[in-house]
């Protein structure tokens, strides 16, 4: 006799429209969840930026420190928080980040978000960083991995 | 399912060495940061500092890297509070309360209180300062509780000044000289030896001895000025510039 004859039918039916009920249920709480999030991320892209593209640059005597980012958003007369693809860039390294805040005054720049910095035969992962003394002090933040080549 | 297990395992086993460094590289971590000093040329680690290269490991808790021209040509660095020290490559391991280590020149420096450094199977001990050329062969140890242990040698002074020679890829003590503005001693195969000065020489296979001295053999003690020992048929001698001082002249032979 075939093994699933052997099964109530009635027992089966209830069973099946409970795991049916329980898998609908979490595909739409994915689901709504999923819609509140990019309701939101639609929010934030709505939302305009003070300055699209803005470059700045570190100057000292040893070298020059190009900054640049896609928004920027003026918090002070100074401070500028620099959003999305922030890089700071001189003829020795590169800094990779998402948000950073930046004094156009002092030149101190400051992140506390995941940065990597990349140079010839070096890279440094951090959960931040400062750029302090016209970029001759780099201060990563958190924890640290630098790897040399 | 059970080729699934295995792959699981096989997965975890080297999961570790998936994400560990590849073979050239030196991996440093640190959980309160890394400031980088272009100008001066240094990295300054903090916190639970730990270093992974081919040549050694070291961990510390406050760690300076001295870089040359380029951010990756790291020539020295100084670690300080709780360091511990290995080189397989060296074949040295040591612990201290600072430890510099110059990479380019493989000179070692460890300093403070409870200092060690061993070299193979030598130990080196001190309070003050324990310094080794690994290339030219020479260490220096100073300071209070300083002591050089090896197979068959115990040596403690204030000041222990050698040289190493290489024989069949190993080092063995080639040259020594101890001093100690108090009082040295030396163990080696029975003999106990006190002064203030001594020299050893393993050419001669000679260990001279400088100020009161006193050789200790069993029940024999005898005390002077100056003593020679010779390593290799164990008799030593001992005079006296003062003719009113004890001297003894004994060897090892049944005379």
């Amino acid at each position: 006799m075939n093994f699933l004859l052997t099964f109530n039918k009635t027992t089966l039916l209830i069973s099946s429209f409970f795991i049916i009920s329980i898998i609908c249920f979490f595909i739409s709480f994915t689901y709504i969840q999923a819609k509140k999030i990019a309701d939101i991320e639609i929010s934030i892209n709505n939302k305009t930026a003070d300055i699209s593209k803005p470059k700045f640059s570190i100057n000292s005597n040893k070298q020059k420190i190009s900054v640049t980012a896609n928004e920027g958003n003026f918090l002070t007369e100074n401070e500028i928080m620099l959003e999305k693809n922030v890089i700071f860039k001189s003829d020795k390294f590169k800094i990779y980040s998402d948000n950073v805040l930046f004094n156009k005054k002092s030149l101190i720049a400051s992140s506390k978000n995941k940065s990597k910095f990349v140079s010839d035969k070096t890279s440094i992962d951090s959960n931040g960083f400062d750029i302090i003394e016209n970029g001759n002090i780099i201060n990563f933040k958190g924890k640290t991995k630098l790897i040399l080549k | 399912m059970i080729k699934f297990f295995i792959l699981l395992l096989i997965l975890l086993f080297n999961y570790k060495f998936a994400i560990s460094r590849n073979a050239g590289e030196t991996e440093i971590t640190t959980e309160d940061g890394i400031e980088v000093f272009q100008e001066d040329k240094y990295y300054l680690l903090k916190k639970n500092v730990e270093i992974l290269s081919d040549e050694f490991n070291l961990t510390g808790q406050l760690v300076k890297i001295f870089f040359e021209k380029d951010l990756y040509d790291v020539k020295e660095l100084i670690a300080n509070d709780s360091v511990n020290f290995l080189s397989e490559e060296y074949n040295i391991r040591g612990k201290g309360e600072e430890l510099r280590f110059n990479i380019k020149d493989q000179k070692i420096i460890v300093n403070g209180v409870n200092s060690e450094l061993f070299l193979e199977k030598t130990k080196m001990l001190s309070d003050g300062e324990i310094s080794v050329d690994n290339i030219k062969g020479g260490f220096f140890i100073q300071g209070s509780n300083s002591k050089l242990l090896s197979d068959n040698i115990y040596i403690s002074g204030s000041k222990i000044n050698g040289e190493f020679e290489i024989i069949d890829g190993k080092r063995n003590i080639a040259n020594l000289v101890v001093e100690d503005d108090k009082i040295l001693n030396i163990k080696t195969d029975g003999i106990i030896m006190y002064a203030k000065k001594a020299i050893y020489d393993k050419k001669n296979s000679i260990i001279e001895l400088f100020e009161n001295v006193q050789i200790e053999r069993g029940s024999e003690i005898i005390t002077g000025d100056y003593g020679i020992l010779n390593t290799k048929n164990k008799s030593y001698k001992v005079s006296s510039k003062n003719s009113n001082k004890v001297k003894a002249i004994i060897t090892n032979t049944n005379e």
